[in-house]
């Protein structure tokens, strides 16, 4: 994955290194990725604005399962790896391995527990009766939310295996800045992109007819 | 195949201990043989390899479109059944697609980039071996559903306890190249995931899957390669139109796979494990699956013709004797088509009721994308217009794809006007369009292309009367055939329907169009075997037999290694043109000296981590057909791939340092560089 055809060789036409030029790209392939996801689960919102029929037979609002705390919680945690994993990219431009190690080591930490976090919700959600197969709701909400998480686990294992690889000795110098970068831009992009699901999945449920400033739940489901 | 059986050796690598990995590994350090194919990271072989692949799928392709023509000679014909059929013209018109034109303009994208921006490789020599390898297993597990037709056709599957539970048996896929919602999706509740077609549609899925992620990883990398390692001097403005039109072409799959790989993991999710995304008794919406094929299948067609229009761009100037008129416009009008080509998706559904607006509006857009693709024929015209015309197989080949694309565009035009589309949906009408846009426009450029530099590839002159009459066969085969169509279908012949009865008016054209498709065979298998032979035993020629003008011609033919011995230093458009007949001379920049030039190591890791889609591409299917345990065979491969990408890192890119000749093109005697 990581890899140039020369790393001394003669600086690149533009002066961007080609690592980072080809992280931007696959980033911005990334961004169509997601919101091709994004927009089918708002679509299918916009469709089917009353939720989903639980295994009892009970018509269900998705505010009743959300726990919006648990959720700005787990968001709180991964934006502020995202604020660790800047301070381990500015350790390793200077140099600093043991700061490097330090803050990787809490990046990794936060990954995990938003990771927590996210089997907790996905788990509870299903306890109460949302699953992939009962609803387009659980379909488009699990394999959206799931493939973000998808994200995040891959950048927490590619920052594992870069701890460890901190120890032999060869993340060092421009390259080792340079690679670190790299796995920073992609970090900080999966961060970006909760951002923007923590908002239309989560966040505009609440602005909805059911939500906080809406007339509330129909009594009936309350 | 090595370039030093046609030419004094001129450079030797280093003596040097085997490199050996973080974990002790020896790396693969041959220049001859299957393990160099295996494990080479030089663009050159990776571009003949995607070349060699893409004719043997060409044939492939050819030999299904040919089983259907003959379905469909006589009318009631039961030459092959209603199924076979189906399986027929869906793996027809995904290998052509997947399998032939997109890995035969790879092929060009990797031979001839590098050489025209004066590189000595691509930016991530690995990654572009992970690219080939992945699109060959993609390849071979979507081609592997037709062993399991045949293999359950012939019943050695009836003793297997879960063949039992299949419902429905068809193993190649039969729901057309895109695939459509609800047909390939599923219905019923709560998971149930009953489902309209077999495996095959499995199949399908996981096979476009893993084509993608190898056309993706290509993309990135020659999006990076054109825009960082370009020569000194090689400003964007000079870059030869056919580099242009591949950063456009990258571009595009860069931006328009996202779209069918979340479509593609929906249905997969929808079939494997119960989910709703398309299943209409639990809401989905199956139009979903039209507009999030075909926000990427529309790109597509301009993925499939631009590298095209990229060749015949470069072919027409050198057989003109003229530089591309209006290059600035033609460069431009590229990446307008390819703006625009992501606003037009919806031309493709015209009869599914979006409503006025939306209608008029992508019919609007599609009027409108035809203003920059003809702009790029009038400047074609402009350029052979007193020009002092040479006619070489290439050049005729070029004609002859400005001319029948452009009837292609006509009748493209015809399908923007919303209301005449829904007459011709659906209708034979629409494949004569598509097929004298992607054979009339992308065949004939791409032959053109392999025609005009086979010998700076292998050196060697295809032979010309027998490539005259091939390219002559394949325009009057392609007319033939398809010509009639445009009547068929506005005489009313469905498309995709296995045959029809006598008393249509619909008999005589039918006959007609399959005497053409065979004309068109033999053409198309006459070129091919033209080149093959070409290749191995052709007659040797000169490194710049057509008098070319990018700095590829600058280069000895077979192109050694290292490619340019020292890196040019260029000061004009058509720079090896201005170097030969002009004033302005291409320049060089010094070389290491005694050190020479650095190349990358061969790997082995590319293979192993594509080898792991092999195993996915195998457990999907089996997973959907409820095989125990296919399950681990996916996570094994996951495990295969994630190894392949780990050792991979460690080893680094490596190199080895390679000594060239002093000037440019001038072999020097064969010595061992102490390191």
């Amino acid at each position: 994955m990581s890899d140039t055809a020369a790393a001394h060789e003669a600086p690149t036409s533009t002066g961007i290194d080609h690592k980072k030029l080809i992280m931007w790209l696959f980033l911005a392939s990334d961004c169509m990725f997601f919101g091709t996801l994004i927009s089918t689960h708002l679509l299918y919102r916009k469709l089917f604005p009353a939720g989903f029929t639980d295994a009892e037979g009970h018509q269900r609002f998705i505010q009743q399962l959300f726990s919006i705390e648990l959720t700005s919680f787990s968001t709180f945690i991964l934006l502020m790896s995202s604020f660790l994993m800047a301070l381990a990219v500015s350790a390793m431009h200077k140099g600093q391995l043991k700061s490097f190690r330090r803050n990787v080591l809490g990046v990794i930490f936060f990954g995990l527990i938003f990771l927590g976090c996210q089997v907790y919700e996905f788990t509870h959600f299903y306890h109460q009766g949302l699953t992939i197969q009962n609803s387009v709701l659980g379909s488009t909400f699990y394999v959206l939310t799931g493939t973000h998480g998808t994200h995040v686990a891959i950048g927490v294992l590619w920052l594992i295996l870069m701890y460890f690889y901190s120890f032999t000795g060869k993340l060092r110098g421009h390259m080792g800045a340079l690679d670190v970068e790299v796995a920073g831009l992609y970090w900080h992009f999966v961060d970006i992109v909760w951002i923007i699901i923590f908002t239309a999945v989560y966040l505009v449920e609440y602005l909805g007819p059911y939500g906080i400033w809406g007339s509330g739940l129909p009594a009936a489901v309350k | 195949m090595s370039h030093d059986s046609h030419h004094a050796p001129v450079a030797c690598k280093t003596e040097l201990a085997p490199e050996r990995s973080d974990l002790g590994l020896i790396r693969p350090d041959r220049s001859t043989g299957l393990i160099d194919w295996l494990t080479t990271v030089d663009h050159k072989k990776i571009g003949i390899l995607y070349g060699a692949f893409a004719m043997f799928y060409f044939l492939v392709g050819g030999v299904e479109a040919l089983a259907i023509r003959t379905q469909l000679a006589r009318p009631d014909n039961d030459f092959v059944t209603a199924r076979m059929y189906n399986q027929l013209f869906t793996m027809h018109g995904t290998t052509m697609i997947f399998l032939g034109v997109m890995p035969l303009s790879a092929a060009f994208f990797n031979f001839l980039v590098p050489l025209q921006i004066g590189a000595r490789d691509v930016a991530f020599p690995r990654l572009n071996a992970f690219s080939l390898w992945t699109f060959v297993f993609g390849a071979f597990v979507l081609n592997a559903s037709w062993f399991f037709e045949f293999a359950h056709l012939a019943g050695w599957f009836n003793s297997f306890e879960w063949h039992k539970a299949l419902v429905y048996t068809d193993f190649a896929p039969a729901n057309g190249w895109f695939s459509y919602a609800p047909l390939s999706g599923t219905f019923g509740q709560n998971g149930q995931a009953l489902r309209f077609t077999g495996v095959g549609t499995d199949f399908w899925i996981i096979g476009i899957q893993v084509l993608g992620i190898a056309s993706l990883a290509a993309s990135f990398n020659f999006i990076c390669t054109i825009i960082n390692m370009r020569a000194k001097g090689m400003t964007m403005m000079r870059l030869p139109v056919f580099t242009w039109m591949t950063l456009v072409t990258a571009i595009l799959i860069i931006l328009a796979f996202p779209a069918i790989t979340v479509a593609l993991i929906e249905l997969m999710f929808d079939r494997t494990f119960g989910a709703n995304f398309f299943n209409p008794s639990a809401g989905g919406q199956p139009v979903l699956w039209q507009h999030l094929f075909w926000i990427f299948g529309h790109p597509e067609v301009y993925i499939l013709v631009l590298p095209a229009m990229g060749i015949v761009s470069e072919v027409l100037p050198t057989f003109s004797g003229k530089s591309l008129f209006g290059y600035p416009i033609i460069v431009f009008s590229g990446a307008v088509i390819g703006f625009l080509g992501f606003a037009v998706w919806s031309h493709h559904m015209f009869t599914t009721g979006l409503g006025p607006v939306p209608t008029a509006a992508f019919s609007l857009l599609t009027m409108a994308i035809a203003v920059p693709t003809g702009v790029k024929i009038f400047n074609w015209l402009g350029t052979i217009w007193g020009g002092r015309v040479r006619f070489t197989p290439p050049m005729v080949l070029a004609l002859g794809f400005i001319w029948m694309f452009m009837c292609g565009g006509f009748s493209g035009v015809m399908h923007s006007a919303a209301p005449a589309d829904s007459q011709q949906q659906d209708s034979y009408f629409v494949i004569a369009h598509f097929h004298y846009v992607l054979l009339g426009g992308v065949l004939l450029g791409l032959m053109a292309g392999l025609y005009f530099w086979f010998p700076k590839i292998f050196g060697r002159m295809p032979n010309a009367p027998i490539a005259y009459i091939a390219s002559g066969l394949v325009i009057l085969g392609f007319n033939v055939a398809f010509g009639p169509m445009h009547y068929l279908g506005l005489a009313g012949q469905p498309r995709r329907t296995h045959t029809y009865h006598a008393g249509n008016g619909w008999e005589q054209w039918n006959y007609v169009a399959t005497i053409g498709a065979y004309i068109l065979g033999i053409g198309v298998a006459l070129a091919f075997v033209n080149l093959v032979w070409t290749a191995f035993r052709g007659k040797k020629c000169s490194n710049d037999p057509w008098d070319g003008r990018t700095l590829e011609w600058s280069l000895p033919s077979p192109v050694p290694e290292y490619n340019f011995a020292q890196a040019p230093i260029v000061a004009t458009r058509d720079a090896f043109f201005e170097d030969k007949h002009g004033s302005k001379r291409i320049g060089s920049e010094p070389d290491g000296g005694e050190a020479g030039v650095h190349m990358p190591s061969q790997s082995w890791m590319p293979l192993v981590a594509s080898a792991g889609f092999l195993f996915i591409g195998f457990g999907m299917p089996m997973m959907a057909m409820h095989v125990p345990h296919a399950g681990w065979l996916v996570i094994g491969g996951l495990g295969v791939l994630f190894l392949g990408i780990w050792l991979w890192a460690l080893e680094g890119p490596g190199g080895y340092m390679l000594k060239t000749p002093v000037k440019r093109g001038a072999p020097v005697p064969t010595e061992t560089v102490a390191h």
